[in-house]
């Protein structure tokens, strides 16, 4: 081997190759993000956009397959899927976006807690968590749904909320077990500094781009949540439209092979997850480097 | 001595820990199933429920002890358990043992063989991508994997019915075996195929990405020149050297990930009407089966912590630096 064909291979290359790397993954999501505004803007546009009431059952009509007069067809009740699409899109988001804000609530008082409190309150708190997580979700969610009454769309954002927000608080656990010795915040709290004030101005702001990215794939497992358990009959009842309860028509499209109830609202589904899915990996990557360790 | 003493008392209190977690954990159960206001006595007595008179379901009450205050429900329970008596289903009217064992297996097949496949794939692939890293291959197969990671379960499920049972008529869409064969092996992977390729695509990526990873941080070790400047082919280095650095942190996290993939199946068994432990634990918890519901819960709890411990202890002795959460924690968040 020649003293250039070694150089080449030992050589800078690896720089290159990683500097490259690290700019085509620090690059913004684009596509993903304006896919993702599109489908907001529908969503909120749902009146405009939606050619039919989607909650009139056309009797007339039912399991048509898309034509001119229904864009994506219609479902086996009779509803237009093309409007229930957009108006289901809003439960759906919203359902996504709301159980997030109590999921993120509940992880930034809970791991700031464990994580400012002595070793054995932080150790038993962690216990806890432990233990909640081997409870099977299935059981609490059934709890949490019982004790609420008939599902809503508040009531299955409050029950993905307080099962998903365990792994928020570990991480910030985490941060806050890092930094509650720095010189700062022990500043702060000689001056006074209430446990809000010192979360608030000290803490959070530390670790908010470590879950920036996991706030973000919480509101896509919350989507996804929504959808599983309203197909599984444990969500929405069907007459409030959400992609998920739209899907739990599908078993008796299996058998009228209607395919466009079952792909048209699951494609749409599909789309939103990865979109938010993309732009998470990209706030993961450009916002915190130790997670990319992984 | 005195190692092996500090040894002894390294797992003396790991068993603590374990005994103590696996007792609140059936408390927690115990309590939760018992404040849900749902009526055992319908997963009892059926549809026959509607029409007794008061006088009637309380008396039915007293017979399954379900009026004394819960503590002395859960002390009989757990007084009972320990003797390995763990009660009848309210639903099938059998020693829950009896029913679970029954239905064990299919689970156990469609998990396990759905871990090792994705064990073994999830290493394979991590190595394909890591071996053409930024190539095209690499970025496609993070393309798809990044899309079809994001497919809800029970969606996939779907859309492989509609292919393959309903517009091509190649597979069964729902069960694990025809009538009357059940002792048909052909029969049965059949059955298997379908729910099958959802459990390994579902969790093939997240391990296949992280092994991924990994390997790209190692090749940027110092070692890995050192090893290229002794002439060493790329194949020599990658197989025996950087695999043989993350196969460890590989195997503790396999560890933690054997109660998810394999407890993780009942969206699938549900959509598939598979009759397995998922379809089961579904049941119990819907229609108030109190003993079923116990002893499936303290099952999964208790692999789930089990492996979680076991986890932590293999990832301690490969690197007595790690605190004892650090790998639980990382697999979690990588999770989202």
């Amino acid at each position: 081997m020649t003293d250039q064909e070694l150089f080449t291979q030992v050589g800078i290359r690896e720089e290159k190759a990683s500097a490259a790397a690290v700019k085509s993954k620090r690059s913004l999501p684009i596509f993903s993000i304006a896919v993702l505004v599109l489908i907001i803007l529908g969503c909120l546009l749902a009146d405009v956009i939606a050619t039919k009431d989607p909650a009139y059952l056309d009797l007339m009509n039912y399991t048509k397959a898309p034509n001119g007069e229904f864009l994506f067809g219609t479902d086996t009740l009779g509803r237009d899927i093309f409007s229930c699409i957009w108006h289901g899109g809003r439960v759906s988001l919203f359902i996504g976006f709301f159980a997030t804000l109590i999921s993120t609530t509940i992880a930034v008082v809970y791991g700031s807690i464990s994580g400012i409190s002595s070793d054995w309150v932080d150790t038993a708190m962690m216990r806890v968590t432990e233990i909640f997580l081997s409870v099977p979700g299935l059981l609490v969610i059934l709890f949490i749904q019982a004790i609420l009454g008939d599902a809503t769309v508040v009531s299955l954002s409050v029950v993905i909320g307080i099962t998903s927000w365990y792994s928020i608080a570990k991480v910030i656990r985490t941060e806050v077990r890092q930094i509650r010795k720095s010189e700062y915040v022990i500043a702060s709290q000689c001056m006074g500094g209430s446990f809000l004030h010192v979360l608030w101005h000290h803490l959070a702001p530390n670790f908010i781009s470590a879950i920036m990215f996991m706030v973000v794939m919480n509101v896509r497992s919350a989507i996804a949540s929504e959808s599983t358990l309203s197909f599984m009959g444990m969500g929405l009842p069907l007459d409030v439209i959400s992609w998920g309860s739209m899907l739990s028509l599908s078993e008796r499209a299996l058998m009228t092979k209607a395919w466009w109830i079952i792909l048209i609202p699951g494609f749409f589904l599909v789309v939103l997850l990865v979109c938010l899915t993309n732009i998470g990996n990209w706030l993961r990557q450009t916002a915190n480097r130790k997670e990319s360790n992984l | 001595m005195t190692i092996k003493r500090s040894r002894a008392a390294y797992y003396g209190k790991k068993l603590l820990i374990f005994l103590v977690s696996v007792i609140l954990l059936s408390m927690t159960v115990f309590v939760i199933s018992r404040l849900t206001p749902t009526d055992p006595l319908q997963a009892y007595y059926g549809e026959r429920t509607e029409k007794m008179s008061v006088e009637e379901k309380e008396w039915a009450r007293n017979k399954l002890g379900l009026n004394d205050p819960i503590p002395t429900q859960y002390i009989r329970w757990a007084q009972n358990a320990l003797k390995g008596e763990f009660g009848i289903s309210y639903k099938y009217k059998q020693d829950v043992v009896q029913v679970i064992a029954k239905r064990m297996n299919n689970t156990l097949i469609l998990g396990g063989i759905g871990f090792v496949l994705t064990f073994a794939g999830s290493l394979l692939l991590g190595i394909l991508c890591a071996w053409f890293e930024d190539s095209w291959l690499d970025k496609l197969l993070c393309k798809l994997g990044t899309i079809v990671s994001c497919i809800p379960e029970f969606w996939f499920s779907l859309v492989l019915i509609l292919i393959f049972c309903v517009q091509l008529k190649w597979l069964p869409s729902s069960g694990a075996y025809s009538v009357g064969k059940a002792d048909d092996l052909m029969d049965r992977i059949i059955h298997l195929i379908l729910p099958m390729i959802v459990v390994i695509i579902e969790h093939l990526w997240y391990y296949a990405y992280m092994i991924r990873n990994k390997i790209l941080e190692e090749v940027r070790a110092d070692y890995v020149l050192l090893c290229k400047s002794k002439g060493l082919s790329k194949r020599q280095i990658m197989f025996r050297h950087c695999l043989r650095n993350i196969l460890p942190t590989y195997i503790s996290l396999m560890a933690i990930s054997v109660p998810h993939i394999i407890g993780g199946t009942y969206i699938v068994e549900t959509v598939f009407s598979y009759p397995g432990i998922g379809t089961l634990s579904y049941e119990s918890a819907r229609y108030a089966d109190y003993n079923m519901l116990m002893i499936l819960c303290m099952m999964t709890g208790i692999t789930v912590i089990f492996f979680n411990i076991i986890g932590q202890i293999i990832n301690e002795r490969i690197d007595p630096r790690v605190k004892a959460n650090e790998v639980v924690e990382t697999s979690e968040v990588s999770e989202g």
